[in-house]
Order: C-alpha cells, then structure tokens, then sequence
C-alpha cells in the first residue's frame, strides 16, 4: 500500500488537504504573535496581549524574586576544583595516627569527613592499648579547630614572619655558647635527632647511633607530672631509668597505693583494657583489686576493697606489706584499722605470687625501691611486670631540671628551647624570674601559654593533627603519627623549625626525615617480616603502630640482674603526718588531666566521673569534716560551696570552693592539677591553678603536701551534673552482688525477676512482670533487625570517655557553666554515679529515706552509663501531642526535630530522664559565644555532618548513633551481605576503652548482644514499669566474700 | 384565724427596688462618666499586663531557657499558672448552667460575673500552653489539620492533644452561653443610650433584640439548650486536663483519682475567684443588694464541700501510695510531705484542706472580710496544689541521678504576675462596658409583693406615694 498513514490528525491530513500541508512545512502550524511583543511601539501598544504579558512577566517577576529570596546565598562552600582521589563527599576517611601530649599515649584512629578531622577514637588493633583511650584524646579533635590558636611565629609578643624568625634565631644559635632545651618526654628518635641537628650538634651528640643515645645534659627532659622518684628508684633497681609495662591481663591480685592506674597514672590506657578482661565474674578467676588511698580515685571506685589511707602513710603501707611479705625494711607499726587490710591484702599477695601487681602512686625514691622489693619477692618481674620492654612515655628527671632553672637564673643560659611544657605555669615564679635572665628564649606553644607570653620568641608547632611524628612508646614497639589536614595557619611543626635551623637538614621536611630515620634505625630491627622498605613503611602508616618482641633471653637476664637487694633493709619510712591542718593530695581529674583538657570545652563539660562536677576544680573533704566546719555537703542550683584559702609553704590559693567528696581520707584533701586555663573566649580561667602548691621534695616533686586551710567570706556556685548521692536503695536502678553469691548460681539471690501478683481462678499468683502488657508489642522481635545495647557494669569504669566521645559524633552543644549549674547539660549520654549508704535500705520511712541519702563514710561507688533506653513501649512516644517521637521498625525510638514544638512532656514522661531540650539558641544565643566552638566558624568544623544541629526549642536524646546505623546498614547492602555483628558501633561502644558498651542486633540470635541479653546478669532498669527498654545492664559483681566490707 | 406561710427571704434585699432601679443600678457604671477609681485599677492592670507581655516577648525571642526550667522538671509554674487559670475558669460555667438546670434561682446575680471570669481565665489558661512550648510558631501543628506535610498526623494518644479539644470547646460554649445571655441587657442599653456611637455599638451587639415574648421564648429554650451542653464540659475540661498527669509513669501522675480529684478541685477555687471578684464588685458598684450575703453563704457552703472533697482526695492519695507497695509512688508521696518541697506540701494543706473548714461557723461564712480573706487563701492553696502535683512528682522520679530542684526566675513569676495583669484588664473592661449583672434575669425574681404596703400605715403610704391635687 502506497498510504503508510495508520494514524492522521484529522481528515485534512488523510485528504492531504493542499491547505493543510502549506502549513505543515511551518513548524509552528498557527502564527505566533511575535511581532505583537517583539515589534515597534506601535504594534505593541496595538497589541491584544499586552496586558497578559504584562502580568504574566509581572507573576514572573514576583514568583522569581521571592523563589530566590527564600534561599540565602551559600558563599563557604567551594567546590573541589580537582576532587582528590581519596575524598569522596559524604565517605568518611579514617587515618591510624598516635597521640602523644607529653603526658597521655595512644594510638589512635582519626575519622575525617570532607578532609576534615571531626572524631577521634583508639585503634583497636594496637597491641599496647587494644583500643583504649581516655577522654582527652577523644576531645582532642576539638582543640585543632581553637580559634585561640596561635596564628603566626611571634617575636616578643608580636606577629611577625618565619623568616625574621627563623634568621634570627639561626643567629642567635650560632653566637650561643649555652644553648638548652627543654621539653616534655620525648618519645620520638626523629625529634630527638632534629633537635640535635638543629643546633650544628650542639644540643646533644647523637653519633649516628639510635641505640646508644648519648643524651647530653643541654638536653632536659621535664614532666609536668612528675614520676622522676619512681625513675630514679628504677634506675637503682634494674640499672635502668625507665617505667616498666604493666600486664593487669595476668594480675590476679593487684594493690594500689595511691596510684590512680585507671585514671592519671602512667600510661592509662595501656592498663584499661587489660584490667576489664580481669574483671569478668564468669571466667575462672576474678582479679581482687585493694586500693589505699586518700583522694577517692576512680582506681577507688572500681576498687573491690577501697581503704582511705592519708598520703603520709602510703610509705608505711608500702614498708609493712614489704615486711609481711618476708622482707627486711623498718616499717613504722600501720593504725588498727590500716594493719587488717594490709595483712588482707598480703594474705591475697601471697596467694597469687607471679600473678599479681603491687603500685604506688608516690614519687618518693624510697617507697618506690620498697615497691619494687615487694614485686620482686612477689616474683612478678617477667611475668605481670616487664623493665625489659619498658615504657618511654615518662622520662623527665626533676634533678636535671632543678639545676636547669639553677643554671638559667645565673645568667648562663644564651638560648633556651621550650617545647611541650608549660614550665611557667607547672615551676611557677622560680622558672618565670629565671627565664628573665636567658638571652633568647623559644617557644613552640600552640596556643599561648604563661611561658610563651615570657619568650623572645614563639614558633607556633602545628596541633598534633597536623603533624607528622614516629614515636616509641614502648622498647620494642613504634608508632606513627600521620597529619589528617594541612596546617589551618601559619603554623610550623617544632621539628620542622628544628631542621630548618639546622646546617645539614635546612631543606629537609620532618616527613622526609622521619622516613630516613626510620628506615636507617627502625626498619633493620625488623627481622621477622620479609617486606621492603616502602612496603614496610606503608603498613606500618597504615596500622599506625608496629610492634617486635624483644629477645626472651634478654628478659630473663634483666628479671635475675635484680636479685641483689637494692639496700630496701637500710631505708627508714617516717610515718609522721604532714604539717598543717590536712595532707593535701594533688592528683588530676579524668577529663583535664594536667592540663590537656583545661582550655577544650568539650572536657570542661564532660562531668568528673566521681563528683560529677564541670567546669572548675575544687577541694574535695570528708562531709563529715566539712560539717564540723559548717560547710554547705549538698551542692545544688541554689546551694553554692563554700570557699576556703589554701597555703603550703608560704604559696597560697586564695579563694577555692570545698566539694564533698564521701570517702575521702579523714584528714586529708584533694584538688585537681591542670586548672586555672582560659577556655575558649572566656576572659577569666576556669578553675584555679594548683601547680604553685606542688612541693619540691629531696629533689623530686611532691604531689603530697601539708596545707594550712583557713575559711573565705562568700559563697561560689558549683555546677554538678548529679546533685544526689546515693540510690535510694532502689535495686531496680543498680543490681550488684559479690561474687560469692554470684557464684554461687541462683539467680534470684542477685538478680531477681520482677514479680505482679494477680487473680486467677480465685487465686492470688505471682506472674513474671514480662507477662502484663498494657499494650500491643511492636512487631520488631523477630522481624529484621532491632537495635539494641547491653552494657557491662563490671566493665565499666566510669571513665567518661564515652560522654565525649559522644558529644564529638553527635554535635552535642557545649552550655557553660551556668546552664550545667541550672541542670541543663545537653549530655546525650551520662554515666550515673551513686555511692552506697550506711543507712539500712529496707527502712522504708520518712526517717529512713533521710538516711538513704546520705553517702557511707567510705562507700562503694557504682557507675552506670545512662542514655535513651529506647523503650519498646516509651512513655514519651505516647504523649508526644504531634507525634514527633515515634518507635522504628527496628526497635529505635526516634525523634524528628522538625516536627518536634517543644512541650517537653516527652522528657517530664521519661522515667530514665534522659531527653535534653534545647532550652535556647546554642548556635547564636549570646551567652553561649564564649563557650560554644560551634558560634564560631572554625569551631564548627569539628561538627559531624551526619548529624543534623539542632534547632531552639527541640527536644533531642541519644539516637544510638542511627547514621552510623544507617551507614552500616547500607555497607552490608553493597557488600550483598547481612549486617555482621560488630559492624555497626556506637560511638559510646566504639570509644569504651573496656568494652563495657555492647551495641548489636538482639534478633541476630548469634550476635554478642544477643547471648548477653539473655545472660544471668542481664536486667533492665526500672523493669516493673514495663516500658521495656532496648538496653540491658549485666549487674555488677564485686570480688568479694558475702561477709566482706 | 388564717396562717401566712413563713416567706422565704428575699433574693433581692430592700423595699425600694424597682424594675427601674434594677437598670439604673446596673448601668450606671456604663452610662455613667468613667471614675477616678476605674482609671486607677485600669492604669495599674494595664502596666501589670504589659510588664507580662513583655516577659512572653522576652520569652518567645530568647527560649524556654528563660525560665527556671531543668532537665528534670520540664514544666514548673508554666502548667501550674494553665492548671490553676483552667481550674478558676470553672465556676462560671458551673453556676451559669448546673445551677439553671437545679433551678438555683440565687445564680442570676452572680452568673454573668462569673461567666465573665470564666472567659478571661480561660484566655489566660490557654496562653500557657502557647508559650510553654518551644517552637510556638508551630503550634498550629497540634491541630489535625489536613496538609502537605507528608504523612502527619497529630498523637490521639497525647493527653496534650486532648487538652486542645477540651479546652477549645470549653471556650468556645462557655462564650456563646455567656454571650446569648448578654444579648437582651445589651439591648436594654442600646434603647436607653443616649449618644450615637455607644447607641450603634450596642445594637450591633444586641443582634436586633426586640424583647418580644417569643424572642424570650427561644432565649430560655437556647438557654437551657446551653446548659445542658455546658453541663458535661465542666467535669470533662478538668478531668482531661487531669489527664496529662494520669496517664503518665510519673509517680505522683501516675493517678486514676486525678479526674474527679480535678473538677472538685476546679470549682474549689472557682467559686474562692468568684468570692475574691464579687465582693470587691458589689461593694465598688453599689449592687449589695442584688449579690447578698445570703449568695455569699451559699458559694462559701460550695467551698466547704468542695473543699472537702479536695481533703479527701489528697488523703486518699496518700493511703494509696502506701497501700500500693509501690516503691516509687510510696516515695514520691513521702517525698511530698518530707522532701524539699514539703513547705510547699503544707502550705497547699493548710491553705485548702484545714482553713475552709472554718466555714462551718455562720459567722464567719457570713462575714465578708473574713470570706474575702479566706478566697484569696484558696486560691494561693491551689496554685500551690498544681505546683505539688507538678514539681514535687517530676523532679525526684525515678533515678536519683537526675533528681533536682526547680527554681523560678524572673520570667516565670513576671509572666503569671503579667497573667493577672491582663485578666483584670479584661475583667476591667467588662466591668465598664458590659452589664454587670443578668438583669433583664434578675427583674424575673424581683418580688412585687404587696405585703410592704399590706403593712404600712396611710400616712407612710402617702408620703410614698403623693396624690397629686
């Protein structure tokens, strides 16, 4: 057929109308007004539509104008020109690093998001710390983005440039004759070698060799914390100056005297890990942990068996377990009380000879040489203690140091390096009118500090983030530091500044230089694996930490070289109590430490674990004490502490608040180091600087003093997070047993199941509470996955890591003091701490309550991490009015902040309190510009853009890390596979340097979570309430006999 | 010999009153100049409101931090001030419509008045509400209005949302009862007014009322209609208001008593509100003899029972807080009595369990100094009442840890005094404007006996009434 038309527009076409096809050759079959609206004047003002275009143009117009009002203008975010390879937008990058402040060590895992650093976590690969952390590393992330950085090199107090600098100072190193430095524990062979390049060779002679340093005595090594008596007791007793490892893994029986090992003791979070796995009541054998000590530590609150000794009697304690243990040495007669729990403590020694750890916390040379008797009569060097792979981490020589400042002070110092301390701060005034007389002085501050305001000189070193380094930690181990982000300003590394001082390295980068000396002295002490160098080197970068096992033989000849009695029997302990009103402990808080924390708000926020004080340091007495001298006990919004001043030695603090602290050795006191810092834009420090009260001790710092204490006129509001003490004898809140009676098996002598009685058939029965439902389940249990979280309350050790760490991924805003003051932190995640009471908690009367709540003299402490339970059946999903918090299909109680208006009575109906309003505008609000990284735009890098910030006016809570859910969720869809357990971490989980925290899938019956829901131990918190919670807490066990204190 | 039954006393007292005077009575006020007095009271309560105003402003600009608020208690004096303004905002509609449906004839001199306070309290409820939340320009979000949200939808389970409806009815019928009773004074006003403005605006008011009898016809059915409408929302507003605590995990919420508990509690201090407000009105406004002691009696009679019924509710809970065994609840219940707020405890005992008891002796019930002492000692009594109910629950619940204390700041206080503030300016206004009292209503039981004359001598009646020669 001729016709291929099947289908026409009408008859014209079929027809091939002649008039039709004319205009079909147009594209445009009809004519298009053009002329009407493009033509001249006349055809316009002729036109039929010129009032239709007009409005359609003026709709336009307005439509266009408001659409582009609606949206502000977006001029911070650029564009990759060139996307680097390893970024990809919304893809987090994590790089194995270290962090090492001259004070705490760890490997660690740094997330970057976009090229950004925003969340830092252990490496759970480290064989030195298997993942631990503390809370300063975790809020460390925060200080790389602190506006208050140093921005450029100074020169007396002035910006200047790097090359002003860096001629001048090459010429003031060459006319020098007596040139210093002093730094803070260096672990680094590379910096030890730039420092030494840097000055011609001057500093120190390192003759090319890595294994015999020849250290020069220009060269002085100061820790602010000082371990120098223990150092030189070891340096007595193995002939080497150095910290032994300690393996708690092993340590059936461990004894503490004085020594925060959990908290600020060393090298911490090489200890955590270890500790927890002793601390499992179902393995075969439990650690039994003694500490004597005056301050409570947080070593004392995870303690089995806690003895308040004052600081003058840590001696005596160490002398008699010394003696009883067989060994020869005048030991002052112990108090009654002291003289049972040493021969119960000698008596659990005894018992575990090789496998047990006896430490103090004194930086007496004598009383450290006790300890060492009594580990080595305890046989437990080689076996729970190792000299041979010794730590590094502490190094610093308080001798060296005193005649450092002696040296100074006389004129004979020319040029003096300062790197990594903070002498004018920790020394105090003997350092700062020394310094005075030192020609030319160097700092290499990050961010000005007392010393740095006196130096001629500042070259700002880059935050660590931005660094690279190569550390030993540990004889035998190296790790690396590797940068996440190039320098945010106009900063350069100290070692960097080293090399290009130097005649040798001036073109040299650290990066360059690290890589040589690693491969010239690191990589030959790698027999074992068969890889090339760059090989080696990218593994290693890639792991962040490599490890080599020393030679047995070479333990075993230094276990036996220790056999001579190192002159213990000639010691003389004086067990007379300090002068002054109290013994004065200066210890340092989990969160600060000495001084890392001090000026990150973040840290100041994250609660003491045991106080759960923010923000300020204090001194911590007895209530009972404090009663006698008519002290406010209970701290509260309104109910502000009492100020006391504080002399020792002639240096007085003026004004410091008195916090209650149950516990507390009578008769001494305690306050945290490290304080005293301006945070933020604050215009005063926080907390007051306790350093000039330190004492100087036969040469050695002593952090135990004798303080005259006098009271202050006034009043200073002190903001906790938990105002009460103790539990209320509510067992549904806490559960804890001994583990006697856990052993021996019936679950309801300490875990008991919640029972209702009911009728039934007439009858009065008791029914499992699990059995009454008020409402219909949802339909998670044995469908896909439902959430959940179990955690450990042995395990956990109250060490507040989490808190920050959660603040860190979930842009959880920082409030200041006086909203904590006011009960507001906005904490995701709390870890409750109660104290046990002398009251009887069965005396359920008015009188009796009253009893509860105060604390026991010396109580046992639980702590009890406390976030959203994610209730199945949630009292704030119901009474949301516009449903703004809903229950998932994965067992999540979620909240949409965009829905959310803000009634609060989600929060008044959590029965675990553990929802957190947005009380005001965190982001712009006034009040919070000084205290909130997050108002400024260099602070809010740090934000996590997984997680959205949260506006005025809403509620928000612990979402269990639902991105990183969602993340995990979708790696496990594009690997083809099932979610595997473990995959998905919390950030509390991830971040728990003992484990404590479990996060899984309770339907994945195979799953860790799963076995532990269904544990013996397992119970839920204020179960007979029948929300049903989503999180578990296995009750906790303590190492003791039923009838033991 | 023939026996007059004992008369009743009358409602209204004197021997002069007229249907005339009635009127004269009760607009004089509205027809007449406005006095020093009024402008005073106006000054004061217009300063007081705006100083609230201002601290909503304040609040609504900064956020809730403003307030004394924490993460334990998370309402305070926000929903004490809507519980206590709710609770006041009963009385109105309990005397305008059970009372009709009783055939309480003495409610006609004071139901407009109450009515009127109803209204306003009800105004100064609803703001709390408002301005408690977080976010108040999304407040139209707890409305089921259709939209283009996506799939939302407000919570049916929420108390929160059951209050909206509860209130918002409430308001709503007591405004229109109130309002329809007004209709027949307003037209009174408008056919005596003299000038042009307040002529219009009072027959714009009065919808066109032409006083026939069947116009009255239909008021009295609409009236009763009303009433019986009325009638259930006074126990439901405050009994649903009860329930966002009742339906909570609270200890201390956590009660099935609340409901009854509630509306008892309600119309204790509406009737102690109403006492406050009439007695300085009848006083200032010369209507003694419309609003007697003998009304007086009876509302302070009211407040025995209901005061009472208040006594027994708190009692009851107590024992059953023991008798529960529960843990919790024992706690919050001694916490109560014991803790740190049990001066707030005693104060809401002493204030509406122990001192309306004193009602029971005549001659206090009929003094009017001690009546008017005593509303305002109930009406501090039940706002400490929410406050207990409120605080003493929330902030020591369930784990110690977050146990705190709540403490107002300047906000909290300046916008409930602000809250007062405004209520008299309305109540000001009404007072000015509005007609006092029903008395189209109150002409009804105006006797017209003889029996004033039956006594009276020639000479008496002649001075009465001069014959004009």
């Amino acid at each position: 057929m001729a016709n291929s038309k099947k289908y026409w527009k009408g008859l014209e076409q079929l027809n091939n109308d002649p008039k039709f096809l004319a205009s079909s050759r147009n594209e445009f079959p009809e004519e298009l007004p053009v002329d009407q609206f493009l033509g001249d004047k006349e055809t316009l003002e002729n036109s039929s539509t010129s009032r239709r275009d007009f409005l359609k143009y003026l709709g336009f117009g307005v439509a266009a104008a408001s659409l582009a009002a609606c949206e502000s203008p977006v001029t911070k975010a650029i564009p990759y020109i060139n996307k680097p390879e390893e970024i990809t937008p919304g893809k987090a990058n994590y790089y194995a690093s270290t962090y090492y402040d001259g004070n705490d060590f760890a490997p660690i895992l740094v997330k970057t998001r976009e090229g950004r650093p925003i969340h830092v976590i252990g490496n759970k690969e480290s064989k030195l710390t298997k993942g631990a952390i503390n809370s300063r590393i975790a809020g460390s992330v925060l200080s790389l983005y602190d506006n208050n950085r140093l921005k450029n090199p100074l020169k007396n107090g002035k910006a200047t440039d790097w090359k002003t600098v860096d001629a001048e100072i090459t010429k003031a190193l060459a006319e020098g004759k007596n040139i210093k430095i002093l730094s803070s524990t260096l672990l680094s062979y590379s910096t030890k070698l730039a420092l030494s390049k840097s000055a011609g060779e001057k500093v120190y002679d390192i003759q090319g060799n890595f294994k015999g340093v020849k250290i020069d005595t220009n060269f002085v090594e100061y820790d602010e914390i000082s371990y120098s008596g223990m150092l030189d007791a070891n340096k007595t007793t193995f002939n080497k100056r150095a910290i032994p490892t300690y393996n708690f893994e092993k340590a059936k029986t461990i004894v503490s005297v004085g020594a925060d090992f959990m908290g600020n003791w060393l090298d911490t979070p090489m200890y955590l890990n270890d500790y927890a796995q002793t601390r499992k009541p179902d393995n075969d054998w439990m650690s039994k942990h003694f500490q004597f000590e005056a301050n409570m530590s947080l070593s004392g609150t995870n303690a089995d068996v806690r003895i308040p000794a004052k600081p003058s009697e840590y001696g005596v304690i160490v002398a008699n377990i010394y003696k009883q243990l067989g060994g020869s040495v005048d030991a002052p007669a112990a108090n009654a009380n002291l003289e049972s729990k040493i021969a119960a403590a000698v008596k659990a020694l005894k018992d575990t000879k090789g496998s047990s750890i006896v430490i103090c916390g004194s930086n007496n040379k004598n009383i450290q040489l006790i300890v060492n008797g009594i580990n080595q009569l305890l046989d437990n060097y080689g076996k729970t203690i190792n000299i041979v792979n010794h730590s590094n981490t502490k190094a610093g020589d308080d001798a060296k140091v005193n005649a450092l400042v002696e040296e100074m002070s006389k004129g004979e110092v020319d040029v003096l390096f300062i790197y990594g301390v903070d002498p004018a701060r920790s020394i105090g005034d003997k350092f700062v009118s020394a310094l005075s007389k030192v020609k030319t002085s160097v700092s290499f501050a990050t961010k000005e500090n007392e010393t740095s305001k006196l130096c001629t000189y500042v070259c700002p070193d880059n935050h660590a983030l931005e660094s690279w380094n190569e550390y030993n930690p540990v004889e035998g181990c190296f790790t690396l530091q590797q940068p996440t982000i190039s320098p945010l300003f106009n900063t350069r590394q100290a070692q960097e500044s080293f090399l290009k001082w130097s005649e040798e390295y001036k073109t040299v980068s650290y990066y360059q230089f690290i890589k040589e000396v690693w491969e010239d002295f690191i990589f030959p002490e790698n027999g074992v694996l068969s890889l090339n160098f760059n090989e080696h080197w990218n593994k290693a970068l890639h792991d962040g930490e490599i490890c080599f096992e020393k030679p047995q033989a070479e333990a075993l000849e230094s276990t036996t070289a220790f056999v001579n009695a190192t002159g213990i029997s000639s010691i003389k302990i004086d067990g007379a109590s300090f002068a002054g009103d109290f013994e004065l402990e200066l210890t340092q808080n989990a969160s600060v430490g000495a001084g890392a924390g001090a000026d990150n708000p973040w840290l100041q926020e994250t609660p003491d674990p045991i106080t759960k004080v923010t923000w300020d340091n204090y001194v911590t007495m007895h209530p009972s004490e404090m009663k006698e001298r008519g002290y406010n006990t209970q701290l509260g919004e309104e109910s502000p502490a009492n100020l006391i001043s504080i002399t020792v030695n002639g240096k007085t603090i003026d004004s410091i608040p008195v916090v209650a602290q149950p516990g507390q050795a009578k008769g001494t006191i305690g306050i945290a180091l490290g304080y005293g810092k301006v945070v933020g834009n604050m215009t005063e420090p926080t907390g007051k600087n306790a350093y000039p009260l330190v004492e100087n001790k036969d040469g050695v710092v002593s952090y135990y003093v004798g303080a005259i204490i006098a009271d202050v006129a006034g009043t200073y509001p002190i903001a906790a997070t938990q105002t009460h003490q103790t539990v209320m004898g509510r067992d549904s809140v806490v559960r804890e047993t001994t583990l006697a009676t856990y052993k021996q098996g019936d679950k309801d002598a300490y875990n008991p199941e919640h029972k209702l009685a009911t009728h039934e058939n007439g009858k009065t029965v008791k029914k499992n509470i699990k059995e009454f439902d008020l409402w219909k389940a949802h339909p998670v249990e044995n469908i896909g996955h439902r959430w959940g979280m179990s955690i450990d309350m042995n395990a956990c050790i109250g060490c507040s890591t989490c808190i920050t760490s959660c603040n860190s991924e979930n842009n959880v805003p920082v409030v200041g003091k006086d909203e904590v003051r006011r009960g507001r932190e906005m904490h995701w995640m709390r870890i409750d701490r109660y104290y046990s009471t002398d009251a009887d908690i069965e005396d359920k009367s008015i009188s009796g309550y009253r009893k509860m709540e105060d604390p026991a003299d010396n109580p046992q402490v639980v702590h009890q991490p406390m976030m959203c339970q994610h209730c199945n059946h949630a009292g704030c999903e119901t009474v949301c009015p516009v449903a703004a918090t809903t229950h998932s299909n994965e067992g999540l109680n979620m909240m949409a902040y965009n829905r959310c208006i803000g009634t609060r009575y989600c929060a008044n109906n959590c029965a675990y309190k553990v929802r957190r309003f947005n009380w005001f505008n965190y982001l712009a609000y006034d009040k919070f510009t000084e205290i909130n990284p997050a108002q400024d735009d260099l602070g809010r890098m740090v934000l996590n853009p997984d997680v959205v910030v949260r506006a005025r006016g809403v509620m928000e809570k612990c979402s269990m890390c639902v991105q990183r859910i969602q993340e995990g969720k979708l790696n496990a869809k594009k690997a083809g596979t099932k979610v595997q357990d473990g995959a998905i971490q919390t950030a509390c989980s991830a971040s728990c340097p003992t484990n404590a925290i479990t996060f899984g899938d309770l339907n994945d019956t195979t799953s860790k979570i799963n076995s532990e829901m269904n544990h013996n131990r397992a119970y839920r918190v204020i179960e007979e309430v029948g929300q049903q919670p989503n999180v578990y807490y296995l009750t906790k066990v303590r190492n003791l006999e039923n009838n033991e204190a | 010999m023939h026996k007059e039954a004992a008369i009743r006393e009358p409602l209204i007292l004197g021997d002069d009153v007229t249907y005339t005077k009635i009127s004269n009575d009760v607009l004089a006020t509205i027809e007449g100049k406005t006095t020093k007095s009024w402008k005073v009271l106006m000054t004061i309560a217009t300063i007081v409101g705006l100083w609230g105003v201002g601290n909503i402003l304040y609040l609504i600009g900064v956020g809730i931090g403003t307030w004394g608020l924490n993460k334990t208690v998370g309402w305070a004096w926000d929903i004490t001030n809507f519980v206590w303004w709710v609770g006041i905002g009963h009385a109105g509609t309990l005397i305008s419509a059970v009372l009709l449906l009783f055939r309480q004839k003495w409610r006609m001199a004071i139901n407009r008045p109450a009515e009127a306070m109803t209204i306003f309290a009800v105004f100064m409820a609803g703001l709390f509400p408002l301005i408690h939340m977080g976010r108040i320009w999304m407040a139209y979000w707890i409305l089921p209005l259709p939209n283009t949200f996506g799939p939302m939808w407000v919570n049916f389970n929420s108390p929160l949302l059951w209050d909206v409806f509860a209130i918002s009815t409430y308001l709503s019928v007591s405004l229109v009862f109130w309002y329809i009773g007004l209709i027949p004074d307003f037209a009174t006003i408008r056919d005596r007014a003299k000038s042009p403005v307040p002529k219009l605006m009072y027959s714009l008011l009065s919808f066109g009322w032409s006083g026939n009898a069947k116009a009255w016809q239909r008021f009295e059915e609409v009236s009763l209609v009303l009433a019986g409408l009325a009638t259930p929302l006074v126990f439901s507003v405050h009994s649903i208001v009860s329930m966002d605590f009742a339906t909570s995990v609270i200890p201390g919420w956590h009660t099935t008593i609340f409901p009854p508990y509630f509306v008892a509690g309600a119309v204790f201090s509406g009737f102690a509100m109403v006492q406050t407000l009439m007695l300085i009105v009848r006083k200032v406004m010369h209507l003694e003899q419309y609003v007697t002691v003998k009304h007086i009696e009876y509302m302070n009679i009211v407040i025995i029972v209901t005061g009472s019924i208040v006594g027994v509710a708190y009692l009851t809970e107590l024992f059953i807080s023991w008798y529960s065994g529960v843990e919790y609840e024992s706690y919050a219940f001694i916490n109560r009595f014991s803790g740190p707020y049990a001066w707030a405890y005693w104060s809401m005992m002493t204030c509406n369990v122990i001192s309306p008891h004193l009602f029971w002796f005549k001659k206090l019930r009929t003094n009017l100094a001690f009546t008017f002492f005593m509303s305002i000692i109930v009406n501090i009594g039940m706002w400490f009442e929410r406050f207990v109910i409120i605080v003493t629950s929330v902030h020591r619940d369930y784990l110690p840890s977050s146990w705190s204390m709540f403490y107002p700041t300047w906000v909290d206080i300046g916008i409930f005094i602000g809250t007062l503030g405004l209520f008299s300016v309305f109540y000001l206004l009404f007072l000015r404007y509005f007609p006092v009292l029903a008395f189209n209503e109150v002409k009804s039981i105006l006797k017209s006996s003889g029996e004033k004359y039956k006594n009276m001598s020639d000479e008496d009646f002649k001075k009465l009434h001069p014959v004009k020669k």
